[in-house]
């Protein structure tokens, strides 16, 4: 039973995404808890008044708006009897359409840089250096997906842009990056792996060693290299390592003694006394760091880290223990995504 | 529309990245009404901004169609595009709420006897719930709208929000909790009913 109020569990009640145990604990505190109860009740009116909205069908003028943006360039169109407000509508779009158009033409947008200390934006092609080793700040422009922060003394080069991929090399430095696109679309390199945006803001900093940290703050990103990766989720950091890769990821409000006996393990410092620490110290969000080290440890010690997870959530129907066990990566996978409802 | 008949076919998609204007009108009219009403409910009931960002998002859409290469469901993408749009539109600019007079939604509480399908098919029960759900913050908004209006799954809305599956959980019980406040009126009218 849950000993305190349960208010924010109480939509995923509602809406049947809790697990059975769950459920029976909510359903015990529920039975004593007058103020929850009121809250489910809130919660079951609102849900339904919000269900009750009726799909309204899109008007006819807003595909004739799209048509004529996309169509501007070529096609006369007399405009003598829409609405007003449909002729600014289109007159704004006809703008939108010709830029389409002309964008479409000449493939992605370019890269664009603003220095704060110059003040101006100008294009840079690929294979240029944004440098702010003097101190001074940058921004990247990534086309339409979003904007890179360059924090001083930092070096990224630009890497070449194409509809599948915007690509950058941080040599040294921070960079943090916001991205709204398609998974995989940018990516960044550096000298210890590939941080692929999965859709997500985040900060990655590489030191004079090569070596490298990314922090989370919307989102997730992977990192990648030679077929070794690492799921980070927001709130959660990796470290990587040149010749080794990403290491093991955590969520950064997990406790010091596992934070470090992470860092320990990765290193190759004493990874089983390392191993004892992270088993003992999770707490059921740190199944993000367990799940990544059931394909890094060795079949003994696999089975403990199984277990661990296991107490926080069984493997979900079609991941069996013997197929986890022996790194099926299917049922790996459908155990991640359970679990990554604590995460 | 949930799960797999949310998603388009993935002939259109293939069709749509090389260019096909009549596979791109297919996958308008799949999704238009869709992305329209969630614009015209996140807004109160602004059919110009409903349509304007209809708009924007199938052009962003059609523009960046050629990127999209199916790692995650096109749904959730464009799920976050309508959101991006809808809560940049909303920055800096006042909702203009012209809903039922309070006092009006009062004289529900003290009518009796009304069922669900009464209460609802009352017009300005319907504008009230319009305008509770128009000035809720703009990210509680979209998170009550894509869950209830919808029917995205905890997941969909986590990755087109760009958030944690908790934190899905979080804004809906704080946007469950002022609607239910705003709503007061219309919920004592349906006790009354019960």
């Amino acid at each position: 039973m849950f000993t305190r109020h349960v208010h924010d569990v109480l939509p995923r009640y509602c809406d049947g995404e809790l697990s059975a145990g769950e459920r029976q604990g909510v359903d015990a505190h529920l039975a004593t808890c007058a103020r929850c109860r009121a809250s489910l009740e809130e919660i079951q009116f609102s849900a339904n008044v919000v269900r009750q909205l009726k799909v309204i069908s899109a008007p006819p003028s807003v595909w004739n708006g799209i048509d004529a943006a996309l169509s501007a360039p070529t096609r006369h169109r007399s405009l003598a009897f829409a609405p007003r407000w449909a002729f600014a509508c289109i007159a704004v779009l006809v703008v939108a359409g010709a830029a389409y158009w002309v964008t479409r033409d000449m493939g992605p947008k370019p890269w664009e840089v603003s220095r704060v200390n110059d003040g101006g934006t100008r294009r840079m092609a690929a294979g240029e250096w944004v440098d702010t080793g003097g101190g001074s700040t940058a921004r990247i422009i990534v086309g339409e997906l979003g904007t890179v922060d360059v924090a001083p003394q930092t070096r990224v080069r630009l890497g070449q842009v194409s509809q599948s991929e915007y690509r950058l090399h941080l040599d040294r430095g921070t960079i943090s990056a916001e991205i709204n696109a398609p998974p995989r679309l940018f990516i960044v390199d550096t000298p210890a792996s590939a941080v692929v945006d999965l859709g997500c803001a985040y900060t990655v900093t590489v030191g004079g060693d090569g070596a490298g940290e990314l922090r989370m703050t919307k989102g997730w990103s992977s990192l990648e290299w030679k077929g070794r990766e690492s799921l980070v989720p927001a709130g959660a950091m990796c470290r990587t390592r040149p010749g080794s890769g990403p290491g093991t990821p955590y969520f950064e409000d997990a406790s010091a003694a596992l934070k470090r006996a992470v860092d320990d393990f990765d290193a190759g410092t004493n990874r089983s006394q390392a191993l004892d620490v992270i088993v003992r110290e999770a707490r059921v969000r740190d199944t993000l760091t367990l799940w990544h080290l059931l394909s890094r440890v060795d079949e003994p010690d696999r089975m403990r880290v199984y277990e661990r997870i296991a107490e926080f959530e069984p493997p979900p129907a079609g991941a069996t223990r013997d197929q986890i066990l022996a790194l099926d990566a299917d049922a790996l996978r459908r155990w991640r995504e359970e679990l990554a409802w604590k995460w | 529309m949930n799960g797999a008949g949310r998603e388009i076919s993935p002939d259109i998609l293939d069709a749509c990245r090389r260019g096909d204007r009549e596979a791109f009108r297919a996958l308008y009219e799949a999704y238009k009404d869709r992305v329209y009403s969630i614009a015209f409910y996140f807004f109160h009931a602004n059919a110009d901004a409903a349509s304007e960002v209809t708009q924007q998002v199938f052009l962003k859409l059609m523009r960046e169609i050629g990127r999209f290469r199916g790692d995650a469901a096109f749904s959730t993408w464009l799920y976050r595009l309508v959101v991006n749009a809808c809560v940049d539109r909303s920055r800096g600019r006042r909702v203009d709420v012209v809903g039922e007079d309070p006092a009006t939604l009062d004289t529900l509480a003290a009518s009796t006897a009304l069922s669900h399908e009464e209460l609802f098919a009352r017009r300005e029960v319907a504008t009230s719930v319009q305008q509770a759900i128009a000035t809720l913050p703009p990210k509680l908004r979209a998170a009550i709208l894509l869950r209830y209006f919808d029917d995205l799954s905890y997941s969909e809305m986590a990755a087109a929000l760009r958030c944690s599956i908790g934190t899905v959980a979080s804004r809906l019980s704080r946007g469950h909790r002022l609607l239910a406040k705003k709503l007061a009126p219309v919920r004592m009218a349906l006790k009354g009913g019960e």
